[in-house]
């Protein structure tokens, strides 16, 4: 299939253009929206780390935590409050943003405000979630489910398709390996490239151990720098991190968020990993190793 | 007699379109099998805006079987354009019946496609249906 290219960004922002032979962007920020204030503080933090690396990134951080493990786990701040803040972050950086949403009747609101809506992993192959994605009209962030195959990602996007969507995202966040373990494999971005759309790596859900500490997930977010390289090699267009600036309190994730005074120190990798693999692409085309045909 | 009938035309004998399996060129191979599998014909023709793109037959798969390496659900999964046959042997409705058994004999094969001169899909000249004609 044709390589497709995803056209983030509505009005008065900077517009964040992903896939083909495109810089690599970013798109990060806190798991969960915590208050207005944190919100705004990361949001200035990313912003100048991207600034002075020229990534193109944007802000992500969600209003409903409808996955948590247990009961007493923070579940947000909800919708009306979250989109609140996102448009404030929106409005004061001039940064695209990005909310997931778990309940179809939450799109139409999330996309009133996001540059673009997440489908979260669990729910990516949820008829009414996907046509609730698209009739937003906004770009979709669609997670690969951690029980799904990359190949069976394609019915996702023939369902999003049906319902009118173009521009998607496809994103690895890990594959279930066995109980309360992820996996990484590295093959999933060609496979799911031959969709034509962008690929995304979601690094800090894939050092996530679903669930391995009873009642919340346990994580080894020292394996990122290294998923992360070998992603960024593997032809990703977007990278997404999660990031916080006191990951022990943060009140999602907290085993899995970068600290981000390891932000800058990735992403400039990342973007030096992601410029050689374009040069390389340039002077000795794409792969063509044969296949068993 | 028989040279009366052999030299009737493709069009007269050829299926019409609705009768045989079509796919799109980014359906998944499973559907195009089982799109064969209702027609009860080893063949697909991979068809977008009405142009012939390319064909799948029952050979292509069993070939295809011994030589992909991947679990059967990536099989399935693959868009059918990636496993046809993009530059298949082909002929026109205005020709004869007899050339068209000729192309078949030499090439050993049991379909023909038939496009009209803008390369439209108009319909499939398919080997039983002649024979049938012929006797």
């Amino acid at each position: 299939m044709e390589k497709k290219i995803v056209n983030i960004g509505y009005g008065k922002v900077n517009k964040v253009n992903i896939g083909k032979d495109l810089p690599l962007a970013f798109v990060g920020g806190p798991c969960a929206i915590e208050t207005r204030d944190h919100a705004l503080f990361m949001a200035e933090k990313i912003a100048k780390i991207c600034s002075k690396l020229e990534i193109p990134w944007i802000y992500k951080s969600c209003y409903d935590k409808d996955c948590r493990s247990s009961p007493k786990s923070f579940h947000g701040v909800g919708i009306d409050e979250g989109l609140k803040i996102l448009s404030e972050v929106r409005d004061s950086f001039g940064v695209p943003v990005v909310s997931d949403f778990s309940d179809p009747a939450w799109a139409k609101a999330t996309g009133e405000v996001c540059d673009m809506v997440q489908v979260p992993a669990y729910l990516c192959r949820q008829t009414s979630i996907l046509r609730a994605a698209a009739e937003t009209k906004r770009p979709i962030l669609l997670k690969k489910g951690q029980f799904m195959s990359p190949w069976n990602m394609k019915n996702s996007c023939k369902k999003i398709e049906s319902f009118g969507g173009d521009q998607i995202i496809l994103a690895d966040r890990g594959t279930f390996f066995g109980y309360n373990m992820l996996i990484n494999d590295m093959k999933n971005f060609p496979i799911m490239a031959e969709t034509g759309y962008p690929v995304c790596f979601d690094a800090t859900h894939s050092v996530q151990l679903p669930t391995s500490m009873g009642n919340i997930s346990g994580g080894q977010r020292e394996f990122v720098p290294s998923l992360v390289r070998s992603a960024v090699a593997n032809g990703i267009d977007l990278l997404f991190m999660e990031t916080h600036n006191d990951p022990k309190n943060a009140l999602s994730d907290a085993n899995t968020v970068l600290d981000i005074k390891y932000l800058e120190n990735i992403l400039y990798q990342a973007k030096k990993i992601h410029s050689l693999r374009l040069e390389l692409e340039e002077e000795l085309g794409p792969d063509n190793v044969h296949k068993n045909n | 007699m028989f040279t009366k009938i052999i030299d009737m035309k493709i069009k007269q004998v050829m299926i019409p379109p609705e009768n045989f399996a079509q796919v799109s060129p980014s359906e998944f191979l499973k559907v195009a099998l089982d799109k064969m599998n209702d027609s009860k014909l080893g063949i697909a023709c991979v068809v977008e805006n009405k142009l012939l793109k390319g064909i799948i037959t029952d050979g292509d798969i069993r070939r295809k079987l011994l030589n992909v390496q991947k679990p059967f659900s990536a099989f399935f999964s693959d868009y059918v354009i990636d496993h046809a046959i993009t530059n298949p042997t082909t002929c026109k409705e205005d020709e004869t019946l007899r050339s068209a058994v000729e192309l078949m004999e030499k090439k050993q094969i049991w379909d023909l496609p038939v496009i009209n001169d803008d390369g439209q899909l108009v319909g499939l000249l398919h080997l039983h249906a002649a024979i049938k004609h012929l006797l």
